[in-house]
């Protein structure tokens, strides 16, 4: 039952649940999917942990269960309610700028695209996981995406969060002995990023009074 | 002096001032406190750092914290343009800083985090240079961009803060495609080293760099150069730049584009290095090639139809920053050492604008050039500083750029690359055009009435004089040791042995293009 036929699984997962961040309607909304999402990335490094014997990837799960399932989305909960809090008048939910169809059609060309970039790569740690490689790839870009397409500054966070999560996959799939100072060092980084962005979207909402993307053009040229 | 102990006090000093500034409360300690405490890490910075990079230059590597931190003959070069171009900011901080708070941009809370954030910068500048550690590499540059937007969005205007969004968006997600990038090698690194502990650092992945799969370091200089190449402003990752520079205080505008860029470009370096040893020359060639053209060409005409001096100064660096990329393509042992040089050289001068921008915004309160006139009469020792500066980034004689841009073009020449010559030296001329526009309409004529001739205080023009002296230095007389040092760095980076290029062997080189020799040249 464990075996690499699971972590491709698990992988195929993680496109699903990255995608329903991407679309989410509110920030909230997108905040717990992201919990999800995260809850399905800790599943496949368990799961690789296990197939691979890696006792470095279990000690990953448990650290990336605690920065990724609980310590992001708690703080971007945090950073929702304090918006509300002190800037109530500020939008925060927006819609995207790409309808959701579009966005769909898009991440299955990014998919494709990093199934036949991966198709290339002839590594022997790699050889049974190449499905997920190229979900790890995709994921990366559907972050990206959800960067780009959102108008809400808020949900543009979740599209960092999503590079991080696909970045985070890569590594395990193609280091699973990687030392675990390696993966606390990036898990740390992306933490601090989180927060500063947070504080930032918070300085945003109480001093220029929007969360819009679109607002923020005002320097040109 | 064990080298290794001053490596690490380098890296401590300015996180201790950071957090010692940290912990002053801003509204009953004076200013004069938290600027003591600056100007600590200044000096410390600049003695520490140039004595750092003069003893690598003179002797070996260094090596501290069980090999996490590395400084060769190539990361001397950048220690030691933190350590000039950090002290000169640095110093010009406390006039600039003085007069906004003065004139009333500033408040207590603002000139603490002013300063807190100066020396984190700095600190995170060190750590991505003297870095062996690839992970902590990229730490690093993702800790650039953290520290330095609280200090872009230090005014906390509505421009300002946008201008600190689109900062911190753009390139944290930049800087994940250098993540991405980084795992891809260490990961490569890891599968084929007996040991995957040792995988982390560069000097001992390179010896491997042969043995690693070679789609996958292809990809990963493709990552890199996207990531890196987005903190260091390459087209068309640049979108961040002009806003961010322009907003920023003048000094951190100075760091921003004359060192945290090069940074970035050093990094990217580094992936060259490794990919070129794994896939040979003619790939990162062929990508630095690419987004170095495009890079010249898209600033050339930006910033031509610019009216705002700093964002016209910004789109400047994005030009600047495409020199070194394209230097990089031609490739070989002048094209490398024109990439170092040109951060040199474009560093000094770059910041010195930076600085004089400063000045123009302390004299007019704006930074449109359609209102800026005058500057020679209103300020005579900024106007002609003003000249100065700007006859030196159009690349003029006898000015350090010009040495670069040269050995530019004679490498594009030995490399038979002689189209791309001719496109990139056509946007130069562009540039050119550019910048006598602006010494015309703004530095030269009448300045408006009521104008008060009085220049800015002495203290804000001794770091312009200081970055004057050595953008001439360098242009009329390369020092031997930097020449040597250049040309140790161009061998760290061509993995070859660079001896002949000391003590002036690099203007051999040079002549030997002219002669018409282009033996040796590796594309």
């Amino acid at each position: 039952m464990l075996d690499f036929s699971l972590v491709n699984v698990l992988g195929a997962c993680l496109i699903i649940t990255s995608m329903t961040v991407v679309l989410a309607r509110t920030g909230a909304g997108a905040a717990k999917l992201y919990a999800l999402q995260s809850a399905v990335l800790v599943s496949l490094l368990a799961v690789l942990g296990t197939v691979t014997g890696s006792t470095e990837l279990y000690m990953w799960s448990v650290s990336a269960f605690i920065t990724k399932v609980v310590l992001v989305p708690c703080i971007l909960l945090f950073v929702l309610k304090k918006i509300t809090a002190t800037a109530p008048g500020v939008a925060v939910d927006l819609p995207p700028k790409l309808a959701p169809m579009k966005c769909v059609a898009l991440v299955a060309v990014e998919v494709f695209a990093c199934f036949v970039v991966v198709s290339g790569i002839d590594l022997p740690t790699a050889a049974a996981v190449k499905p997920t490689l190229a979900v790890a790839f995709a994921h990366f870009f559907i972050g990206l995406t959800c960067i780009v397409i959102q108008r809400s500054v808020v949900k543009q966070i979740f599209g960092y969060c999503l590079m991080e999560n696909g970045s985070h996959v890569t590594l395990a799939l193609l280091a699973p002995q990687a030392p675990e100072l390696v993966e606390i060092g990036i898990a740390t980084d992306a933490i601090f990023a989180v927060v500063i962005l947070s504080v930032m979207v918070l300085t945003l909402a109480r001093k220029a009074h929007t969360l819009d993307a679109d607002d923020l053009c005002e320097l040109k040229g | 002096m064990d080298m290794s102990q001053l490596l690490v006090a380098l890296l401590a000093c300015p996180l201790i001032t950071a957090c010692v500034s940290a912990v002053l409360p801003s509204k009953s300690v004076p200013r004069a406190a938290f600027v003591f405490v600056h100007m600590v890490m200044v000096v410390c910075v600049c003695a520490g750092g140039l004595l750092l990079a003069g003893s690598v230059f003179a002797g070996a590597d260094v090596f501290a914290l069980d090999e996490w931190l590395h400084v060769d003959r190539l990361s001397a070069v950048f220690v030691a343009l933190i350590a000039v171009i950090g002290a000169c900011t640095g110093v010009y901080s406390i006039p600039y800083v003085a007069h906004d708070v003065a004139d009333g941009k500033l408040e207590a809370g603002q000139v603490k985090q002013y300063y807190v954030f100066f020396s984190l910068f700095v600190f995170s500048m060190l750590v991505a240079t003297t870095s062996n550690n690839i992970i902590m590499m990229w730490v690093s540059i993702e800790l650039t961009t953290l520290s330095t937007v609280f200090l872009v969005g230090v005014y906390r205007t509505k421009l300002a803060l946008e201008a600190a969004w689109k900062y911190v968006i753009v390139c944290t997600a930049g800087v994940a495609f250098g993540l991405f990038s980084t795992l891809l090698v260490y990961a490569n690194a890891a599968d084929v080293m007996a040991d995957a502990h040792q995988a982390v650092f560069w000097t001992a992945i390179l010896p491997y760099a042969g043995q690693m799969d070679h789609v996958l370091m292809m990809i990963a200089f493709v990552f890199a150069a996207i990531g890196f190449g987005t903190k260091a402003g390459l087209f068309p990752m640049h979108t961040w730049l002009p806003d961010a520079h322009s907003e920023a205080p003048s000094p951190v505008s100075g760091l921003l584009s004359g060192v945290l860029l090069k940074c970035a470009i050093l990094v990217i370096i580094r992936f060259y290095i490794l990919v070129a040893a794994s896939v040979g020359y003619g790939f990162v060639q062929t990508i630095m090639l690419i987004l170095g053209v495009l890079s010249v060409v898209f600033s050339a005409f930006a910033v031509y139809k610019q009216h705002d001096l700093k964002r016209k100064l910004a789109y400047h660096s994005c030009e600047n920053v495409g020199i070194i990329a394209v230097c990089l393509g031609f490739g070989g042992p002048i094209g490398v050492a024109a990439a170092l040089i040109h951060c040199v050289a474009h560093g000094l001068v770059k910041s010195l604008m930076f600085c004089l921008s400063g000045n123009v915004l302390m004299k007019y309160g704006t930074r449109d050039l359609t209102k800026v006139q005058g500057i020679m009469q209103a300020a005579p020792f900024t106007g002609v500083l003003m000249v100065v500066g700007f006859l030196a980034l159009a690349g003029f004689p006898p000015f350090a750029m010009f040495v670069s841009e040269m050995a530019m073009v004679l490498s594009g020449i030995q490399a038979q690359l002689i189209p791309v010559v001719i496109v990139v030296i056509a946007a130069l001329v562009v540039v050119v055009a550019a910048i006598m526009n602006v010494i015309s309409g703004s530095v030269l004529g009448c300045a408006p009435e009521g104008t008060p001739r009085k220049d800015v205080s002495p203290l804000a023009l001794l770091p312009e004089v200081v970055l004057v002296a050595f953008i001439v230095w360098f242009g009329v007389a390369m020092p031997g040791p930097l020449c040597g040092s250049i040309g140790d760095a161009t061998g760290v980076v061509l993995q070859q042995d660079m001896s002949e290029f000391a003590d002036n062997g690099l203007f051999d080189e040079f002549n030997a293009v002219f002669a018409g020799g282009t033996e040796g040249v590796e594309r």
